[in-house]
């Protein structure tokens, strides 16, 4: 039977189907986010199965997650990002102790027991400054995309210190670091490292390793090595971290 | 007992209303239906889900009828004492004396939720220099200013010292518009140094004799002042009398706890239960009704539970509540993700115990008085908050958090910290403004996952 799991981000929605015969993800794919959640939902997953050539009606089961999951009314069940975030670590990577899930929007730290469900989590507050959001804004104002701000990110030699834990501030910060000079790239890396900094302080104190890392912001380049220096222990990237929520939406549509 | 416990919307209570008053439901004077309130421009009212029974109507009124009750008061010649940033020790003092009705300013913080912002009372807290950085009991300052929402009372008494920074700048302003404060000091409740002679207050903490005595002292300096403004006497016998009346609420309250708490299906929803637990600092305005509207909250979810019946599945999640939220609406939230109240620490645990009878009065409320966790550290609260989340058997722990108030800023991280290595429970803080609504799916995404972590819990 096949299975789906819909991500309905605040950017970008994931798709999983995932066959639970064989245990294998089937198909996968993404769509930038928009104001019709439902309708892009419902043409990425009929997408995924037409390349697949799979009828619309083999999908067996769906579950819904990520921001928009109510607005997906085709989903025969929702269940929220971290409950999902949780199934698919553990799918993706078994060993997994702690999730650390930075997203466009928000950020969490789940801790899970040994079968892989919650033990407890959190989440970063109404603030931006330890999402993707604070990565994209500081993306802007240096003109690069954000796989490039991450490469930048490594070349840094000398890390700029953001103090603000504000986004807002924090670009006014910039814009002053720019004026006084300082490299792209220190910027770059400073802004991860201070991404990194707000997260660790939302995880708290026991972080139990082993450490995955989630999410859209796990692509970039140079946000794990951030996370190490401030966790202070490994952190490993799973396949494919921006669909791990997708999948284990997927995974739990079997369980239904 | 109704027949079908459940929530209902406020249009739905029209229905129900009419469904009561035929079958001949009698009502305090200040009953009527409930949607009446919106004409007075508490417009929260619509978005708002609540309880079915008539029990629930007469709190809804009691409630919301508080500002023509003052009124009443006034006409009749009593005097209206304030009693600000202080949960329920001098309306104890003040309700002793036949001439005095006390209330609560403070309760004002809760206008801009109920009227959606719509009496513009922040925007006036704001024009005086208190911005949303404070507290949205600055909402108080508008209130005064208005004088539309409450008679201006003829005393006004205010706690100062270790309660909250925010409501000591915010009644400072509110002094400087001209409304004279007594003011009394309220000691950092600290633990005895080591030999040093010290007390059991109620609730089960230690304290310094010399504390206590401090305490002693101030509230004789009010009583004097609330004597004044009497124009007689508060004798021993007449606070014995008001704190044996205190407690006879307290004792009601404490009941439907336990019960409403430990049933196994949910009698009575969150939102019922924390407006209940606020009349015990206060009495809104008539601590004789006060006890009749807790009474008759009692005997219905006394009535439920004995039919085994509520108004929320068996398997609802029981979720223990730290803190009041700014917006109500939130309360149905918890249901509404498949969670339901099961026990509560809403800043006032002191006013939930009984004041010691066997004590000089002025002695048990000085006790009283010091057990207030808002002047002892986060960790007092959260040894209380282990021992009533153990009490009642909730499985989670949600700590809601007050924009802007200054309590203690870190009292989530000490009170859930400690409750995850004690008990080992899942704990989550959110953050509730005033108006939520832009916020809903992030709070219903918190809670939500909340239950789901105890629910995957109980498969194991």
């Amino acid at each position: 039977m096949i299975y789906a799991g819909i991500d309905a981000g605040s950017r970008a929605i994931k798709v999983v189907l995932f066959d639970d015969e064989n245990g294998q993800i089937v198909a996968s794919g993404m769509a930038d986010q928009g104001i019709a959640q439902e309708a892009l939902a419902k043409e990425l997953l009929e997408k995924l199965l037409h390349q697949r050539q799979l009828p619309t009606g083999s999908v067996a089961k769906i579950v819904a997650t990520g921001y928009g999951r109510n607005i997906i009314g085709f989903a025969h069940k929702t269940v929220t990002e971290i409950t999902c975030h949780a199934a698919g670590v553990h799918h993706a990577v078994p060993e997994a102790r702690t999730i650390i899930e930075i997203g466009g929007q928000d950020s969490k730290a789940i801790s899970l027991k040994v079968d892989g469900t919650v033990q407890d989590f959190s989440m970063n507050d109404r603030c931006a400054a330890g999402t993707g959001r604070f990565l994209e804004v500081v993306a802007t104002r240096l003109t690069v995309d954000l796989y490039t701000l991450g490469e930048l990110s490594g070349r840094s030699r000398n890390p700029a210190a953001i103090s603000s834990m504000c986004v807002v501030f924090a670009e006014t910060e910039i814009i002053g670091l720019l004026a006084a000079g300082v490299e792209p790239e220190d910027i770059a890396s400073g802004v991860q490292a201070a991404i990194a900094a707000r997260v660790g302080t939302m995880a708290g104190r026991k972080i139990e390793p082993p450490v995955a890392f989630t999410g859209g912001v796990a692509l970039i380049p140079g946000m794990a090595g951030a996370l190490e220096k401030v966790l202070k222990q490994p952190v490993s990237v799973p396949a494919d971290p921006q669909m791990t929520g997708a999948l284990g939406a997927a995974l739990l549509a079997a369980r239904i | 007992m109704n027949d079908r416990p459940r929530m209902i919307s406020l249009s739905e209570w029209d229905d129900r209303y009419k469904e009561l008053s035929d079958a001949g439901l009698k009502e305090p004077a200040y009953g009527g239906p409930l949607s009446r309130h919106v004409d007075d421009g508490d417009l929260r009212l619509r978005a708002l889900r609540f309880d079915n029974s008539a029990a629930a109507l007469r709190l809804w009124n009691f409630l919301l009828t508080e500002e023509d009750r003052l009124s009443a008061a006034r006409a009749s010649g009593k005097k209206l004492v304030g009693t600000m940033k202080d949960l329920g020790t001098v309306p104890v003092i003040a309700y002793s004396s036949p001439e005095l009705v006390a209330f609560y300013p403070d309760g004002a913080w809760w206008i801009p939720c109920v009227m959606e912002l719509g009496a513009g009372l922040l925007g006036i807290a704001d024009s005086l220099g208190i911005d949303e950085s404070f507290c949205p009991v600055r909402a108080m300052l508008g209130a005064f200013a208005t004088e539309a929402h409450f008679p201006i009372p003829d005393l006004l008494i205010c706690s100062v010292g270790a309660t909250c920074d925010d409501f000591s700048a915010i009644a400072q302003r509110l002094a400087s518009l001209g409304h004279s404060i007594a003011w009394w000091e309220a000691p950092a409740r600290r633990k005895p140094d080591p030999g040093e002679e010290s007390i059991t207050l109620p609730g089960g903490f230690r304290a310094a004799v010399d504390q206590v005595d401090f305490m002693k002292s101030e509230l004789q300096r009010l009583r004097r002042i609330i004597e004044k403004e009497a124009g007689s006497k508060i004798d021993d016998s007449a606070l014995c009398a008001g704190i044996k009346a205190a407690n006879g609420v307290r004792r009601i309250l404490a009941e439907l706890r336990l019960t409403v708490f430990r049933a196994a299906a949910a009698p009575l929803p969150a939102l019922e239960m924390l407006i209940a637990e606020m009349l015990a600092i206060h009495f809104c305005s008539d601590r004789t009704e006060s006890a009749l509207v807790l009474q008759g909250l009692l005997d219905e979810a006394c009535a439920r539970q004995a039919a085994g019946v509520g108004v929320l599945p068996v398997d609802a999640v029981r979720v223990f509540w730290v803190n009041p939220v700014a917006d109500l609406r939130v309360m149905n939230l918890l249901e509404k993700c498949g969670g339901r109240i099961c026990g509560s620490e809403f800043l006032f645990s002191h006013a939930l115990d009984e004041i010691p009878e066997d004590l000089p009065p002025m002695d048990a409320l000085a006790r009283m008085a010091l057990a207030d966790p808002m002047i002892g550290g986060a960790e007092d609260r959260a040894d209380r908050v282990c021992a009533d989340i153990e009490l009642f058997g909730a499985e989670a722990l949600l700590i809601s958090r007050i924009p802007g108030a200054s309590h203690c800023a870190t009292e989530g991280q000490v009170i859930g910290d400690r409750v995850r290595s004690r008990l080992g429970i899942p704990v989550q803080e959110i953050e509730v403004p005033p108006v939520s609504d832009s916020l809903l799916p992030t709070l219903s995404t918190r809670i939500e996952a909340l239950v789901e972590t105890v629910l995957q819990r109980r498969k194991k």
